[in-house]
């Protein structure tokens, strides 16, 4: 069966359970396949857990989840070792982070201490603590939600801190036919619980191995990189988007090439995932605030006005 | 079918202006080919239309054009009304006629009635074409831009005028584009629903063309800024001569306004005669010079006519003493005229007809009842005249100031003309006493001068310059024109009365009849020299040109014996190269030992260098034209270029390209940002195709997917060439 055929299964399987949100279900896919992490931006009860739940069970995934609090401590996130007087051994219990999808909930609502915590573990897929460091198992995915609308009594997440997620996506409500299908749905049985697996662990890795092999044709990197380089000369723009920021692009629109059955990006997949790997990783001046304009408009205009490659390029 | 078409107003209006335009075709076609008619020509073409614009089916427009033309036939070539059983059987002879006549290929048998059916048919063809350029392509501009050069080219070869047509014609043609430009617009902008406001919106345009019209019409028009251009390629096109007032000229009254520039020979026969002695051939006299030419004035004199064998009076009659003599003229060139030569006693010829000779003109015309007659053959009496030497001896110049006022014309000068020409007249002239050895001097003073004789390379004088004056003194080089109306004028200014003729020089002898020589007269014969007045005496031919033998015929009769009379006897110029005036050999010759070939090329841009600016201004615009036209003719070029390459995937990407160009000259044009399948969606939905997804498909796996042995050109031709022809629409 080929990657495409088995990614369209896992869809599948998700809409069963999310309604009408193809979109972040394919983006969420993306991320996963590519060892990124989402930053889910909304407001609660659009599904953002059912989501990662639905997620966490078609691919036979250990699905953990941490509700961040103010006084939510970074032993609380990776585990903390207890002393055993039976043997006189300390022994690490494992906290919530050692799963292999972690949905991390209101992430801007702790501290930054227990955020970058997190972080470390995304970014390093390993944990650190009394001086022994452990390998969180593969796959391991991250998808945390923030709350735009509430800034009483949050902790903002650094600009260095949110360019370690690789898409930063928002759900948004569902449209009126949408809700319908979805109170028609939470009447019965959750079908949550129904879920099965369409795609075993082993599985996965093997695919998330396959999307290096997509090609980048030199044309679409160089694509990537203008594109990259037109949001750190903008004049809106304070802080433009990092070379992490194109690697993300490029292994975003490998994994969306796989999606969409292609073994090659084209400048179409770069466009389209641009605005979500560009959102959160642009800068912008307070001008741009006055004119009321967002990351994603300004990435829109970017790609606007950058030439797209239609050529080979030649002797280069 | 357009949306526009729906708009049977706007339509209607549109086939109204185009019956016009073809009106404007008809009616010169069936002028100057005296149809007749002219109505029932323009009802089939208002038939053809209405039918055309009602959309009927075209089973019942073809038998129906067909019963139209053959009514026609029947109610012109029988005179029936209705077709009866006598008419229908004529229909059935002459198409019989006419058919054996096709098959066996002889085209002069084909009867009128053949060629009306063949016109019918052109009309047919020609209403189909507008109705499809104008109710499917939206486009009359190659129609109305024909139109126009078709009327131009007739007003200036033929006798029709276009001068109201061409008015006419810009008026509808203009409107017709303009409103065709209009729907097409609101085509491309799928303005559809708005069709019904397309007459609204044409008021401007109507306001605006009325303005420009009424304008442009009462303005002042600038003269032609060139000259006739009939003669100019009408001696190159074989018509004109080597020489001299070229046959063409004369034969079709052509002026002789504009003398000078070049000449290529031509040795088509204008006439055979049997005679005696070589003749000079006379067509007719000028007595304007305008400083570039010569024109007739408008001095009226009593015509005089003459029938077969009745004595006619020239200013040169036949020798008293001494018989006369015949010459059997056989001419082959359809002239209006006779030639005579010095000393012409009559005519005779086998049809009845009068001879018209105008003293002023000095020509005799041929009519036959009153209409113009070309000879065939025909026998001219003639006794050379005499002069004799004594008398022109006497000749004073005080007798020049007593003559009548009808010679004044023949001193006509324009104030133009440089003096120095005058000066040079008086300096040659000055050891002369009387007006016969004046008249001599200037005739030798061309053997003497430095002049050469050629036929190439002869400027045509410039707006500030005149005709003599650049020969005198700038050029001396020239053939008989330059001569013999410089020695006309030199004449004029020592008030010597004196005129120019054309007409023909002796030819060649090429066989022997009967005692009599046969001399061909060719188009290389054509030339000009010099009549002048001599008191008491009376007119007298010269011949400047030199190399020419031609002289009038002198009676040595002088009683008084001077030290030196041999050196008036004979016509004194020196011949360099006698018999033969064309020598176009010797040119070449002279250009071989010459300047070298760079030379005469920097020569040759220095000379031309205003005709090749204007020459290089003109293919660069035509070059620019042609290149802002270019999206209608690349994909006729593109296609097979691409269809012969053959190939994989490197032809493909090129074409596809290629295709990108097309379309963006079309008018679709691609963002900066827009990907090719974004851009592909558009143009598929814009024409309604599947095709630029599919190639686009392929060609993105071929450039970004590194794909490219799996593309097969020749699989995707048939989409390409698809797509790029509906960029040329």
């Amino acid at each position: 069966m080929k990657a495409t055929e088995r990614l369209g299964k896992v869809i599948d399987n998700i809409e069963k359970v999310i309604i009408g949100k193809r979109e972040i279900v394919e983006l969420s896919l993306v991320a996963l396949l590519s060892h990124g992490h989402v930053l889910l931006e909304d407001v609660p009860g659009v599904g953002k857990t059912m989501l990662v739940r639905a997620l966490a069970k078609s691919v036979g995934a250990d699905f953990k989840r941490i509700q961040f609090t103010p006084d939510l401590l970074p032993s609380d996130v990776v585990g903390v070792s207890i002393y055993n007087p039976k043997d006189m051994q300390f022994h690490f219990r494992p906290g919530p982070i050692m799963g292999n999808i972690v949905l991390a909930d209101e992430i801007n609502r702790t501290s930054p201490k227990t955020q970058s915590a997190l972080l470390e573990a995304m970014e390093e897929a390993t944990v650190t603590t009394d001086g022994v460091t452990m390998r969180i198992p593969k796959p391991f995915f991250v998808m945390a939600t923030q709350n735009p609308i509430e800034y009483e009594g949050t902790y903002p997440l650094p600009e260095a801190q949110l360019d370690r997620f690789l898409l930063r996506v928002k759900m948004g409500y569902p449209t009126h036919a949408e809700e319908i299908e979805v109170l028609t749905r939470a009447q019965s049985i959750p079908p949550i619980q129904e879920l099965e697996a369409v795609l075993t662990l082993e599985e996965l890795l093997k695919l998330q191995e396959e999307v290096r092999t997509i090609r980048v044709d030199d044309t679409i990197r160089k694509y990537i990189v203008d594109l990259a380089s037109q949001t750190r000369r903008d004049p809106y723009v304070y802080l433009g988007v990092s070379p992490r920021g194109s690697i993300a692009l490029m292994k975003a629109g490998q994994a969306y090439a796989m999606l969409k059955g292609r073994d090659f990006v084209t400048p179409d997949d770069v466009q389209y995932l641009a605005k979500f790997v560009f959102g959160h990783r642009i800068m912008l001046r307070s001008e741009a605030r006055y004119d009321g304009i967002t990351a994603e408009e300004l990435t829109e205009r970017i790609i606007a006005k950058t030439h797209v490659p239609v050529q080979r390029l030649v002797n280069q | 079918m357009t949306s526009i078409q729906k708009n049977k107003v706007f339509m209607g209006l549109l086939y109204v202006l185009v019956f016009f335009l073809l009106s404007e075709w008809l009616r010169p076609v069936i002028d100057l080919t005296e149809t007749g008619h002219h109505q029932l020509f323009l009802a089939f073409v208002a038939l053809g239309l209405i039918m055309a614009f009602f959309e009927i089916p075209w089973w019942i427009t073809g038998p129906l054009k067909l019963v139209y033309i053959l009514w026609f036939i029947v109610y012109v070539y029988t005179g029936n009304l209705f077709f009866t059983l006598e008419s229908l059987g004529f229909i059935a002879q002459q198409a019989s006629t006419s058919l054996s006549a096709l098959l066996s290929q002889n085209w002069q048998a084909t009867t009128d009635l053949f060629r009306t059916v063949l016109f019918f048919a052109l009309l047919w063809m020609a209403i189909y074409l507008i109705h499809y350029w104008v109710s499917f392509r939206l486009s009359i501009f190659l129609f109305y831009l024909l139109t126009v050069i078709f009327v131009a080219v007739l007003d200036t070869f033929s006798p029709y005028s276009g001068d109201a047509a061409i008015v006419r014609i810009m008026v509808i043609g203009l409107l017709l584009a303009g409103l065709l430009h209009l729907a097409r617009w609101m085509e491309r902008h799928r303005a559809v629903d708005k069709t019904e406001k397309l007459l609204v919106y044409s008021v401007p345009l109507l306001l605006l063309l009325i303005a420009s019209t009424t304008v442009a019409f009462y303005l002042p028009k600038a003269d032609p800024i060139w000259p006739d251009p009939v003669p100019y390629i009408t001696s190159y096109s074989g018509q004109g001569g080597s020489g001299q007032g070229s046959v063409g000229r004369i034969g079709y009254g052509v002026d002789d306004t504009q003398l000078g520039g070049s000449f290529v020979s031509d040795d088509t026969t204008v006439f055979r005669t049997e005679i005696e002695d070589g003749q000079y051939w006379k067509v007719e006299v000028k007595d304007v010079y305008t400083t570039k030419g010569w024109e007739l004035s408008d001095e009226k004199a009593d015509e005089q006519f003459y029938r077969n064998g009745e004595v006619v009076s020239t200013d040169f009659p036949p020798a008293e003493d001494g018989e006369q003599t015949s010459a059997l003229v056989d001419i082959q060139q359809p002239f209006p005229f006779v030639l005579y030569p010095y000393g012409t006693a009559s005519f005779l010829m086998e049809d009845t007809l009068e001879y018209r000779y105008d003293p002023v003109q000095q020509r005799f015309d041929t009519l036959q009842e009153g209409e113009t007659f070309e000879p065939d053959v025909y026998e001219v009496f003639y006794n050379e005249p005499t002069y004799s030497l004594a008398a022109l001896q006497e000749t004073e110049l005080e007798a020049l100031a007593e003559l009548p006022a009808e010679f004044d014309r023949y001193l006509q000068l324009p104030d133009a003309l440089p003096e120095r020409v005058e000066e040079l007249a008086e300096e040659i002239a000055a050891g002369s006493t009387t007006v016969y050895d004046q008249a001599r001097a200037i005739e030798s003073y061309f053997g003497t001068g430095g002049f050469e004789y050629s036929q190439s390379d002869i400027p045509v004088p410039a707006e500030d310059e005149d005709y003599v004056d650049q020969f005198l003194f700038e050029t001396m080089r020239g053939y008989c024109d330059n001569f013999s109306t410089s020695m006309v004028v030199m004449l004029r200014s020592l008030d010597i009365p004196a005129r120019w003729v054309k007409g023909f020089n002796e030819g060649e002898v090429i066989d022997t009849v009967d005692g009599y020589d046969v001399y061909e007269v060719t188009n290389n014969n054509a030339h000009s020299w010099v009549e002048a007045y001599m008191p008491g005496v009376g007119w007298m031919m010269f011949e400047p040109t030199i190399g020419f033998t031609g002289a009038s015929d002198i009676d040595f009769d002088l009683e008084i014996e001077t030290s030196e009379p041999e050196s008036d006897e004979m016509p004194e110029r020196p011949e360099p190269e006698p018999e033969s005036p064309v020598d176009e050999s010797e040119d070449a010759a002279d250009a071989a030992v010459g300047p070298t070939i760079g030379e005469r090329f920097i020569q040759f841009v220095s000379d031309n260098i205003g005709k090749l600016i204007v020459a290089t201004l003109g293919l660069l615009l035509l070059a620019l034209m042609v290149f802002k036209v270019r999206k209608r003719w690349m994909p006729k070029v593109l296609i097979p270029y691409y269809r012969r390459k053959g190939g994989g995937s490197e032809t493909f990407e090129k074409a596809y390209l290629r295709l990108l160009k097309q379309l963006e000259l079309y008018g679709i044009r691609r963002a900066p940002g827009q990907t090719l399948r974004s851009y592909a969606e558009y143009v598929d939905s814009f024409y309604g195709t599947e095709e630029m997804t599919k190639l686009t498909a392929v060609y993105e796996k071929s450039v970004y997917g590194g794909d490219s042995q799996s593309v097969d050109w020749a699989e995707m031709q048939e989409s390409w060439e698809n797509l790029i022809n509906r960029t040329s629409g």
